[in-house]
């Protein structure tokens, strides 16, 4: 902080984010001080230390059958939401087209409409119009969510890219597609990696659009969590959770190598 | 091909997706609200507006909802405002702090709270230590619980949207304030406040548009005793599923949103200019 700050403003600064620190991170702490508890209950500090948790879970059917569902979902999302939304981003950003402000728009309006009320019209239409609950359904709904994020990081990569390349790349006898997939492509590439990266943790740890579009052979992992937490919660849960807490965290780490994750906070 | 071509080619699956698998959807929803067995009807609508369940439903949906965007830009503001001051170190760790839960799933963070709030967690446990509670004090259950989880889901939130702001905001305006005589809390007050306005508005749609749509945490950490418009819609949906009811409910609580944002949009907009 600047000189002229008072000194009581700075310990009552220091006091504020270790405060801060404590309540955001106290939640995930808790987690997975209590996946390593040894005994039957749910308690923090845990109850001696031991990996049983972890062994059931790695051992279970109903877990790694949730687990095996969601990885295949997040993957087919991650592949969807980069490939559809990269493609628009860069439509949008050369602005040739009518009407791109709106498409732009509409492109983001999944991150301002509640997921809740999505989830209700996207069960109403996919079971009227189509039929039972696929993965596909969720598979798209989570895809639409997830579009406006691997859209938005895209554009701003876009934004500072350098406009005359690809008119270089042009007055050198590039074709279209060569433009587009050696000098266009190429510049998206930090965008369309944290877009990805974001799609797939959006699409692993969503819980709304995924309870509303269950079916009987269609269980995600967060669905599984929040159905042991409201009926029979034991420390296999937390386990579960911390393998998810370690997923988010190396995620983080990726992105922050790809597009550094405070450049990313600010945008 | 010409670039028109190129591009619309470009668009065209984002534009497919979008428009089948969102407007759609959500088209047919609202149209399902006022279909009844013979047509238009305003049913469901008038099952809801007319039972004082319900309507305390929304009226809590509303009151917490509006506590915890309050609480969130209280904690949020100065929190950004910290990050924009302390070095590129600590504001690594900072973003981190902030990233990391962001980005855990919703069912986690709750699940975290529902092992420190319940009767032998440790938060209760603290407030018995030092007797600042009775013997029956409980957290579960109550709507201080939601509050409690839902501030921790939605920090995050806020807290970016103003510092995306705040990051923006030209240094040298803290300090010709402080030349001309202003005390540290005066220069808060007279210049960051007001030019972080728009962060601060935009994340405080943000917060209370989550948290009045949010069903997990105030599902589980409320209870079925305390429900939130979201909660009974979820229960509309898989209890008995009774779509028109459900999407009728869905409706409210988009008007009762925009009813919400868009007096506030016009009052902070018209501020800024």
């Amino acid at each position: 902080m600047v000189k002229a700050v008072p000194p009581w403003l700075r310990i009552a600064s220091g006091l504020f984010l270790a405060l801060t620190a404590l309540f955001l991170l106290a939640p995930l702490v808790v987690v997975i001080g209590v996946s390593f508890s040894e005994s039957q209950f749910i308690a923090f500090p845990p109850n001696g230390l031991s990996l049983r948790w972890y062994e059931q879970v790695l051992t279970s059917n109903v877990y790694l059958s949730a687990g095996w569902v969601s990885l295949q979902i997040a993957i087919l999302v991650t592949v969807l939401a980069t490939l559809i939304g990269g493609a628009a981003a860069i439509a949008i950003h050369r602005r040739q087209l009518p009407g791109t402000d709106v498409l732009a728009t509409a492109l983001l309006s999944p991150l301002v409409l509640p997921t809740i009320i999505y989830a209700i019209g996207m069960l109403m239409f996919w079971s009227a119009v189509i039929g039972p609950i696929h993965p596909i359904a969720l598979a798209i709904a989570h895809t639409v969510i997830a579009l406006p994020y691997v859209v938005r990081t895209t554009l701003a990569v876009l934004a500072e890219s350098n406009p005359f390349l690809e008119e270089a790349a042009r007055t050198m006898g590039a074709n279209r597609l060569q433009r587009l997939l050696y000098v266009v492509l190429p510049q998206c590439v930090p965008g369309l990696g944290a877009g990805a990266f974001f799609a797939f943790n959006i699409s692993f740890d969503e819980a709304v659009l995924s309870l509303f579009l269950r079916g009987p052979t269609l269980n995600t992992l967060p669905v599984q969590i929040y159905g042991q937490l409201e009926f029979s919660p034991d420390p296999s849960v937390a386990a579960v959770s911390t393998i998810m807490i370690v997923l988010t965290i190396v995620l983080i780490v990726v992105i922050d190598r790809m597009l550094g994750i405070t450049k990313f906070a600010s945008t | 091909m010409n670039d028109r071509t190129e591009n619309l080619l470009l668009a065209l699956p984002g534009i497919l997706l979008l428009a089948l698998a969102f407007l759609f959807p959500i088209g047919q929803m609202l149209i399902l609200s006022v279909s009844g067995p013979d047509g238009f009807t305003l049913a469901p609508f008038a099952r809801f507006l007319s039972d004082p369940y319900y309507m305390g439903v929304l009226w809590r949906t509303v009151r917490l909802s509006l506590i915890i965007t309050i609480i969130c830009a209280v904690i949020g503001f100065p929190l950004a405002y910290i990050m924009t001051k302390v070095g590129p170190r600590l504001r690594l760790w900072l973003v981190i702090m902030i990233i990391l839960p962001l980005m855990t799933s919703v069912v986690i963070r709750t699940f975290g709270w529902m092992v420190m709030l319940s009767r032998s967690g440790i938060i209760p446990q603290i407030l018995r230590d030092f007797d600042l509670v009775g013997r029956n004090f409980a957290l579960m259950q109550t709507e201080t619980a939601i509050v409690i989880g839902m501030v921790q889901v939605l920090l995050p939130f806020m807290t970016l949207s103003i510092l995306g702001v705040l990051t923006r905001v030209d240094g040298r305006l803290e300090e010709a304030a402080r030349t001309m005589g202003c005390s540290f809390l005066q220069t808060v007050r007279t210049v960051v406040l007001p030019l972080s306005l728009p962060g601060l508005v935009a994340g405080s749609l943000l917060c209370f548009t989550l948290s009045a749509s949010s069903f997990v945490t105030p599902n589980l950490l409320g209870g079925s005793r305390i429900q939130v418009l979201a909660a009974s819609i979820y229960r509309s949906v898989t209890s008995a599923p009774d779509w028109p009811f459900a999407s009728a409910q869905a409706v409210i609580l988009f008007v009762g949103i925009l009813l919400v944002l868009i007096p506030y949009m016009k009052l902070t907009g018209g501020k800024n200019g």
